[in-house]
């Protein structure tokens, strides 16, 4: 755009200044060549202009006249002066002017870059400036670390309650086989009332929600037992069931993935107390179609954990443990799983139930425990 | 005999845009009620015999409380009648949502029932004490009841007082709405509740996270750190504090040795609490230790001679008054004092204090003022707003819900009042805030880290909005819901050893001669 490109022309486009061609006349002024002569205020101006200020005490104290005998160049007025001393003065406010002349803008630019060349008030609008962006910074820094340690607290705190719920029920279970011979009904359901199975259930299913599920948690409260909410994309198949169980893999029979015949069917295949148990079962589901809207969207983990749940073997009789081949399939896919997406459940955990069901598969399965 | 409560009721503040802001239509209700029981006659200083009874029949022998939908009266068949405060509300209610006047009702009846509560806790432990004008109203409550853990919200949460006061009637015998469960829950069955209780509030993690933080941020660099807990429970605090050890980036992680302060008979479940520990800490890979201590016998007196101190070690006491999980007996007054105390004497870097927040505002004052039915009413705003957070946070899962009040919160509940019933009786009085109680002894103030506070606005941040963290003073982060705050976690620097003198008074006489 511009002809000549003298060390003095711009070093910036001027995309709101009309074309103009741009003259170096004697004095070492560039000026334009438009009806209305401007002086250009190039970079090497600028800076003896600003030393000027600052020779005379900052731009309050100048005045035109002053910086004029100060800088000595020739072809400068006054009206010149008074003009891009008051552009000045604006500019050291945080505040700029967009209308700014180009070069004056790109000045006030390196004005803050060379904050050894500014004036004091410059220097301190520079800290001061460089400060708040640094204070931003950290306070940004520290909130991401305290999200990321947060959520590793709060793993632990589930980990932990996790294991006294486990290890009551196997002291209860243990109980149980003492007591009552070897029936597999769940000994809390036994001792007082129905929901008590469905508690733990329940327990188990409930999970803490995790940090990035915090949008999407406010929509679960639409869902109910038959009505599942399309944000949660899952596959048709795996249902609500897998949603549920998508946090945490440490339930339980009730973990009806394979939908609900294979629960009706885990119970048949325990036995003549099974028919006795049928009913809370399903109070079971119940509650935990409940306890859906804790449960993270299928999005995050569930999709590549659905295939361990529809691995997930029935409980047999013979308390044959397939369970354990779960466990490391837990292993396996959790360890791919980025730790820090949401608190991913310890994997190694039995699911809950299993022990409640069988003592002799929580036998087993205290083996298995670990938190790893 | 009159019952005016017309004049005194302004509702135009109230605001019924959800049927669950019960809260908010307490507040009001509240502060209403305050002038209206000034005039009902057996509570008023002239009692009169026949206001007695009259009052007494009226309750007794109406077949049902006549309800008027219309004009949002009910009425006992005999005079007085009985209008409720909603005359002015129905209108109000239909400018607001349109199932505002839905409940309406309910509104009604929740307020009923809290005027009843509270007239039954008047005549338990009023100024006049009337164990059957008491036991009397108690039998109406259940009746508007119904069976217990079923009905609405307010209508459990009603129902738990109601068992509570019963409680203090029957001298201790479980109550009776619900079987007599209350002690029967089988350790299964809390540890469920208690654990649906932490997933579904932060009232748990908050005070843990927030005393564990400032633990690790008083011993940040030691390599041995000994936490004295007062109430170790199943010591699930401890759990993240490890974590945190564990994996603090650059040097080992330091020992942590956890000395369980126990009373008698608690020393089996600290040694299974220790245990557990033990194993987390060890698949952490944290270096951990694990010992009891023993409170005194009767006095439950916190001695610091009995607590073992290696030389080197970061010393931390931590006070966790907040009810954790069951209803465990309430701590003594002297219990306390002597705990916090004794953190001079071992010479603690820190004191971590959680503590349930006595309520703000007038309405504090004012039920504070008046004894046993202040603090009576002020539980009942208490978990009244622990209700309503559990049910807005939850809606769907009524069930759950109802399991956790009735295993965690009902006892609470009951303990709770039976604490406030017991107030007089205790020696030395009882302290509300033992935040107060450590300024009053000189007790220096830690101040609470951005970190600390970052942390517990994200750990409420996971919760879908209504819990809010304060900061009232340097040292004191406050958790509340909506307007009402619930629970207090602060960080305290125990004076130096000369400023003890006002201490020993709580000391038993025979003590400062040794």
């Amino acid at each position: 755009m511009f002809p000549s490109k003298k060390a003095t022309t711009m070093n910036s486009s001027s995309h709101e200044r009309p074309p103009s061609v741009c003259v170096q006349g004697d004095s070492g002024l560039v000026l334009t060549t438009d009806p209305k002569p401007r002086l250009r205020w190039t970079v090497e101006l600028h800076d003896r202009f600003v030393d000027a200020v600052t020779q005379l005490g900052g731009p309050d104290k100048a005045t035109p006249k002053t910086i004029m005998r100060v800088m000595g160049v020739k072809g400068l007025t006054l009206y010149h002066l008074k003009s891009h001393l008051q552009k000045f003065r604006l500019g050291k406010q945080p505040h700029k002017d967009p209308n700014d002349h180009n070069s004056f803008r790109n000045s006030t630019v390196d004005l803050h870059r060379n904050a050894a060349s500014s004036s004091m008030m410059g220097r301190n609008l520079n800290e001061n400036m460089h400060m708040m962006q640094m204070e931003v910074q950290r306070r940004l820094q520290e909130q991401l670390e305290v999200q990321k340690l947060i959520q590793m607290r709060i793993e632990a705190h589930g980990k932990y309650m996790q294991s006294i719920l486990e290890r009551a029920c196997k002291a209860l279970a243990a109980e149980s086989m003492v007591n009552s011979g070897s029936s597999y009904k769940a000994p809390a359901m036994a001792a007082d009332g129905q929901l008590s199975a469905p508690i733990k259930e329940l327990s188990s299913s409930m999970s803490f929600p995790s940090l990035q599920d915090l949008h999407l948690y406010g929509s679960g409260d639409q869902l109910d037992h038959h009505n599942l909410d399309h944000s949660f994309n899952f596959s048709p198949n795996s249902s609500a069931e897998s949603i549920i169980l998508g946090k945490s893999k440490r339930h339980s029979p009730c973990n009806n993935v394979n939908g609900r015949s294979s629960w009706l069917g885990w119970g048949a295949a325990l036995g003549p107390s099974s028919s006795v148990d049928q009913e809370p079962y399903s109070k079971c589901d119940q509650l935990l179609h409940m306890a859906l809207p804790v449960i993270e969207p299928a999005g995050i983990e569930v999709n590549p954990m659905a295939n361990v749940y529809e691995t997930k073997p029935v409980l047999s009789l013979d308390g044959t443990l397939t369970a354990a081949d779960d466990q490391k399939k837990y292993d396996g896919s959790s360890s791919s799983a980025s730790k820090l997406d949401r608190p991913s459940p310890p994997p190694r955990r039995a699911p809950l139930g299993m022990e409640m069901i069988s003592p002799m598969m929580a036998m087993t399965q205290a083996r298995n425990l670990s938190y790893g | 005999m009159e019952v005016a409560m017309d004049e005194a009721n302004d509702f135009s503040r109230c605001n019924f845009s959800t049927a669950a802001a019960m809260d908010d239509y307490f507040a009001c209700a509240w502060n209403n009620w305050e002038q209206s029981v000034a005039d009902v006659g057996p509570f008023s200083a002239s009692a009169d015999a026949d206001d007695f009874h009259d009052l007494v029949e009226s309750i007794v022998f109406a077949d049902d409380v006549d309800y008027d939908p219309s004009t949002g009266h009910f009425s006992l068949p005999q005079s007085p009648s009985y209008n409720s405060n909603t005359s002015t509300c129905t209108p109000v209610a239909e400018e607001e949502e349109h199932n505002a006047t839905a409940t309406a009702g309910d509104d009604a009846k929740g307020l009923r029932l809290v005027h009843l509560l509270e007239a039954a806790a008047e005549a338990l432990g009023g100024v006049h004490k009337c164990p059957d004008l008491a036991r009397v109203i108690l039998v109406r409550l259940r009746e508007l009841l119904g069976r217990g853990g079923e009905g609405t919200s307010i209508e459990r949460l009603a129902g738990h007082f109601t068992d509570a006061l019963q409680g203090l009637l029957d001298g201790g015998r479980t109550s009776l709405r619900d079987g007599g469960q209350h002690n029967h829950n089988n350790k299964m069955e809390v540890l469920t509740a208690f654990q649906l209780l932490q997933d579904m509030s932060p009232y748990t993690k908050f005070g843990h996270f927030t005393a564990n933080q400032a633990i690790l941020e008083a011993t940040a660099g030691d390599r041995r750190i000994h936490v004295v807990d007062f109430e170790i429970a199943e010591g699930v605090q401890w759990a993240s504090l490890m974590q945190a050890l564990a994996s603090r980036p650059g040097t080992s992680s330091p020992h942590l040795r956890i000395t369980a302060m126990i009373r008698s008979g608690g020393s089996r479940s600290a040694q299974e609490t220790g245990r557990l520990l033990a194993a987390y800490a060890a698949s952490l890979g944290q270096p951990f230790s694990f010992s009891q201590c023993r409170l005194e016998a009767n006095s439950e007196r916190f001695r610091a001679a009995g607590v073992k101190v290696v030389k080197g070690e970061a010393l931390v006491m931590n006070c966790v008054l907040h009810p954790t999980t069951t209803a465990a007996r309430r701590r003594t007054t002297g219990s306390v004092a002597s705990f916090l105390s004794g953190s001079v004497d071992l010479g603690a870097r820190v004191v971590t204090l959680v503590e349930e927040e006595v309520g703000e505002g007038e309405e504090a004052e004012q039920e504070q003022g008046r004894g046993f039915v202040g603090r009576f009413m002020a539980e009942l705003g208490r978990y009244s707003a622990v209700w309503d957070s559990l049910e807005a946070e939850f809606p769907m899962q009524g069930q759950a819900r109802a399991v956790v009040e009735r295993v965690i919160l009902g006892p609470r509940i009951a303990g709770a009042i039976g604490h406030a019933y017991r107030a007089e009786e205790e020696e030395g009085g009882q302290v509300e805030s033992w935040g107060e109680w450590m300024t009053a002894m000189g007790f220096g103030k830690v101040s609470i880290s951005c970190f600390n506070h970052s942390q517990a606005k994200l750990l409420l941040g996971l919760f879908k909005g209504g819990y809010k963290v304060e900061e009232t003073a340097t040292n004191k982060l406050v958790l509340g819901w909506k307007t009402r705050r619930l629970l207090s976690a602060s960080v305290w620097k125990p004076p130096s050893p000369v400023l003890l003198p006002v201490i020993d008074s709580f000391e038993d006489s025979d003590f400062l001669f040794d």
